[in-house]
């Protein structure tokens, strides 16, 4: 990945009403996550089950721990990981192998990204392949494939913009450098 | 229709604005001509094995656990929808914008059988609750107000709903979110279905696609049979073009490929509709490219007065009406072809070349052929124009009743109170004391403009050699100045009327006598374009030879054979002081739309006047003339005309320039209705007056 997808990447993702900040690694990552919640005083966090983060740190976080989908609904933000992002629009890419991942992506208020730098490409062709790929695996409950390119948004009434109709009204994305992916 | 809706124009005019800007600035840097021929090829090449490729992804989901049925038509689709919830027990279904299960009435058939449907788009729902059909494509709720929204929600909430629109957005959100969980099923459309693995493409802004794809237990796609492309590439090329084209966005915020697999009870309708009756049809086939982006609607000046709740069955504006004809039969679509204007501006934006405003023709002649033909078109054109002889007669009968029927400034009396929808917004002239012909006869007595030594014709079609004669002498003189002769066509009119209405016949014998006249010319140098437009493009492809083509080649508007030809000349001419007028200059649509010929006219006016011409806001939006459209429907051509003429007041100029002698009429008698001391002139008219003016 060149300095100039990165630099695209975020103005597309901001174009779009996103939130991009940067980190050294992941583990910073992590960190600020952990103190923006604290922050916005947010009291439940659902965590996807694809997102790295180490068992031994879970106890810091305020988590949520959904029996039904009903309970996704107490939830104030969700941390989720892409696996792609697309520099030429600032878009999240995620393959998805479960309902609960895309739920974590979709339900709460704020949903914050991790993306590793490394893994931006420069336009949708880049990830062709790997789509192809994973829209081909049945070994998943739901071989889906997501891109998130800012928060929800309608412009049904008068045709002025409004977040989070339905899904996030914050896209925070945490890119960072490193061992992540 | 009486009335405009005022709300609902000003909402889809500013939407429109914003829209070009917006699109403008997605396609940046990309070359949009490119993609749509790749992408209007990608269809084409997936229609031409349709049935294939809906094999392979009906084999290929199947494999994945998906439950896959074809319907033949909508009735079949709706029980099949039925069946399978009714053998799921479910009672709620959830729906994510699906145009297909619009076009098969799926709602009114699962509520008359005890099922509770819920859209879940905010637009959609906003519309379900009002009981209302959409009025745009992506937009469905844009005729409605704030207010309005409040109003409906306080009604199904049963308590009052402020119109602050956040809290009307959050309020949906609550409502459909609980929905969403309760509903045992959920149905989406598709944007793609991809053939090489079965999985469906589906795109939204809001999120709601991917919620009600994921959280109902029993989930259905309905798409049609067309939406089916080979690969995954091939959907994600659909991808970098259709939000472009559609809201002006690099992409939607949320875009889903959903594909099967053995722990989801997933079924997919395929609906064939009609469809492959379209596929089997030469002509029309083009059609099934379409990727339903709505672009053609963002500019269509028709849909931008009226919307989608005049100009629509089902399926909106000019596409919604061919694929009407097909989809829901030729009756249905019979007035809805009657409000294209044929100015061609949405084919300059289709994301597939449609040839949308061409195809309209093309039905308006199966509408005559197979319905009815209106009893004053066919008068109008099979009786009168089709024969010089009678449009002669007629218009010597009118200049013989001119001290009568006609003013001193040489518009026509105001017609009778009964009729004066027709004129009220824009005085009608009335025909010139003389004919064309009549005045280059005068002048020219023992036939000196017939002295072939560039064998050039001058076609001035009806409205020039009738109305406007000066317009053909003005041309007349400039040729002379730059030392060209030429002789004046036969004074008939060009087929155009005819063509575009759907009397093949007799615009067919009318273009095949006038191209007789052309046989030995060099050039044929038109002052009309949408005659030139039947004379390079209509009648050509009506008469379907070479020979029709090669003599269409001769055809050259004036502006572009002056450009070609004497540029370098006409600059030396007129490279004087600047013109002391300030002058603007109106895109006629067949001039910018179909010629290609607009910055030929911008750039004689430029030589001509010595300087930049001022330009109008939106130079190329039509005046709302379209010949007999502003007949059949006099109160869209006013709406149009009081825009045009409001961007003209605003530009402050004493000149608007033109090319089309119909938008002439329009306007310059919207102008006399309004009092607006602007003069309208043709540009060889302005040209005239700088090359030939007394020195």
């Amino acid at each position: 990945m060149s300095i100039r997808f990165d630099e695209e990447f975020i103005a597309g993702a901001t174009a779009a009403g996103g939130e991009v900040m940067k980190f050294a690694n992941l583990e910073s990552a992590f960190a600020f996550a952990l103190d923006f919640l604290k922050q916005q005083n947010i009291k439940a966090v659902v965590i996807a089950p694809d997102v790295p983060l180490p068992s031994a740190r879970m106890e810091a976080w305020p988590l949520l721990r959904p029996r039904r989908r009903e309970d996704y609904l107490a939830a104030g933000a969700g941390l989720v990981r892409a696996d792609y992002g697309v520099s030429s629009t600032g878009t999240l890419v995620h393959l998805d192998r479960s309902a609960a991942e895309k739920i974590v992506w979709t339900m709460p208020p704020v949903c914050l990204c991790l993306l590793d730098k490394s893994c931006i490409v420069q336009d949708l062709d880049g990830i062709s392949a790997a789509l192809s790929r994973h829209l081909s695996e049945p070994a998943f409950e739901q071989p889906q494939v997501s891109l998130v390119t800012g928060p929800s948004r309608t412009t049904d009434i008068e045709c002025r913009l409004t977040l989070g109709v339905h899904g996030p009204s914050r896209l925070i994305i945490l890119l960072h450098d490193g061992e992540g992916s | 229709m009486k009335k405009i809706d005022a709300h609902l124009r000003r909402a889809l005019q500013e939407f429109s604005k914003g829209y070009l800007l917006k699109r403008d600035a997605a396609f940046a840097g990309m070359d949009f001509e490119n993609l749509r021929t790749e992408l209007a090829e990608v269809k084409d090449k997936a229609l031409s094995r349709c049935r294939e490729l809906c094999a392979q992804f009906e084999a290929k989901a199947h494999e994945k656990g998906a439950k896959i049925c074809f319907a033949t038509d909508g009735a079949e689709a709706n029980r099949l929808v039925h069946s399978i919830l009714k053998a799921h027990g479910a009672q709620l279904l959830v729906k994510s914008k699906s145009m297909v299960s619009e076009e098969t009435q799926l709602n009114e058939h699962l509520l008359r059988r005890g099922i509770e449907v819920r859209e879940t788009d905010l637009g959609e729902w906003i519309v379900q609750l009002a009981g209302e059909a959409p009025t745009h494509m992506v937009l469905p709720a844009i005729h409605l107000t704030r207010k309005d929204v409040a109003h409906i929600f306080s009604r199904r909430l049963g308590k009052d709903v402020p119109d602050d629109i956040p809290a009307l957005v959050e309020l949906a959100r609550n409502e459909l979110r609980r929905d969403i969980f309760r509903a045992a099923a959920g149905l989406t459309g598709a944007n793609a279905l991809v053939a090489e693995n079965g999985s469906a493409m589906l795109v939204t802004n809001e999120g709601n696609g991917r919620l009600v794809a994921s959280l109902p237990p029993l989930r259905i796609i309905l798409a049609s049979i067309e939406k089916v492309v080979p690969t995954t590439k091939d959907a994600l090329l659909l991808l970098k073009v259709l939000p472009r084209n559609a809201t002006g966005q690099k992409i939607t915020s949320y875009v889903s490929f959903i594909a099967p697999s053995p722990q989801q009870n997933l079924h997919v309708i395929l609906l064939d509709n009609h469809r492959s009756e379209i596929l089997a049809d030469p002509l029309f086939r083009e059609i099934l490219r379409c990727i339903k982006c709505s672009a053609c609607l963002n500019v269509c000046p028709v849909y931008q007065v009226v919307g989608g709740k005049k100009y629509a069955h089902i399926y909106m504006g000019g596409i919604g009406t061919l694929l009407t004809a097909w989809i829901h039969g030729l009756g249905e679509s019979a007035e809805l072809a009657d409000f294209c204007l044929g100015c061609h501006r949405c084919e300059a934006f289709c994301a597939t070349k449609i040839r949308i405003a061409d195809l309209v023709i093309a039905l308006r002649e199966r509408i005559n052929r197979d319905l009815r033909k209106p009893f004053w078109k066919s008068l109008a054109f099979e009786g009168i124009l089709a024969h010089p002889g009678f449009t002669q007669a007629f218009f010597s009968s009118c200049r013989a009743s001119r001290r009568v029927l006609a003013r001193e400034n040489g518009f026509a009396r105001d017609l009778p109170p009964s009729l004066e929808r027709y004129d009220r917004f824009r005085a009608l002239p009335f025909p010139a004391p003389k004919s064309l012909t009549q005045r280059v006869r005068e002048r020219f007595p023992q036939g000196q403009a017939v002295q072939w030594t560039t064998k050039i014709v001058l076609f001035g079609g009806c409205l020039v050699e009738n109305f406007y004669p000066e317009i053909g002498l003005d041309a007349l003189r400039v040729l002379t100045r730059l030392g060209y002769h030429a002789r004046l066509g036969e004074p008939c009119c060009c087929g155009f009327p005819a063509a575009n209405s759907g009397f093949r016949r007799s615009a067919l014998k009318t273009f095949r006598r006038l191209m007789d006249g052309f046989t030995d010319a060099e050039a044929v140098l038109t002052l009309c374009p949408t005659c030139t437009t039947m004379l390079t493009r209509l009648g050509p492809d009506l008469m379907g030879t070479k020979r029709g083509r090669i003599m269409a080649q001769k055809v050259v508007p004036f502006s572009q054979f002056l450009l070609e030809r004497e540029k370098l000349r006409l600059q030396g001419l007129l490279s004087s002081r600047p013109s002391p007028s300030s002058v603007t200059y109106h895109d006629s649509c067949h001039h910018k739309h179909v010629l290609g010929a607009s910055h030929a006219s911008r750039e004689i006016l430029e030589i001509a006047l010595g300087k930049k011409l001022q330009e109008l806001d939106e130079p190329d939006a039509c005046c709302g003339f379209g010949g007999s459209f502003s007949l059949s429907h006099p109160e869209v051509s006013e709406a149009l005309l009081d825009g045009k003429i409001e961007s003209i007041r605003k530009a402050e100029v004493q000149v608007v320039a033109l090319d089309c002698p119909g938008c002439l009429l329009q306007i310059r008698g919207g102008c006399e209705r309004k009092r607006e001391s602007i003069e309208v002139k043709h540009t060889v008219q302005v040209l005239a007056d700088r090359l030939c003016q007394k020195r």
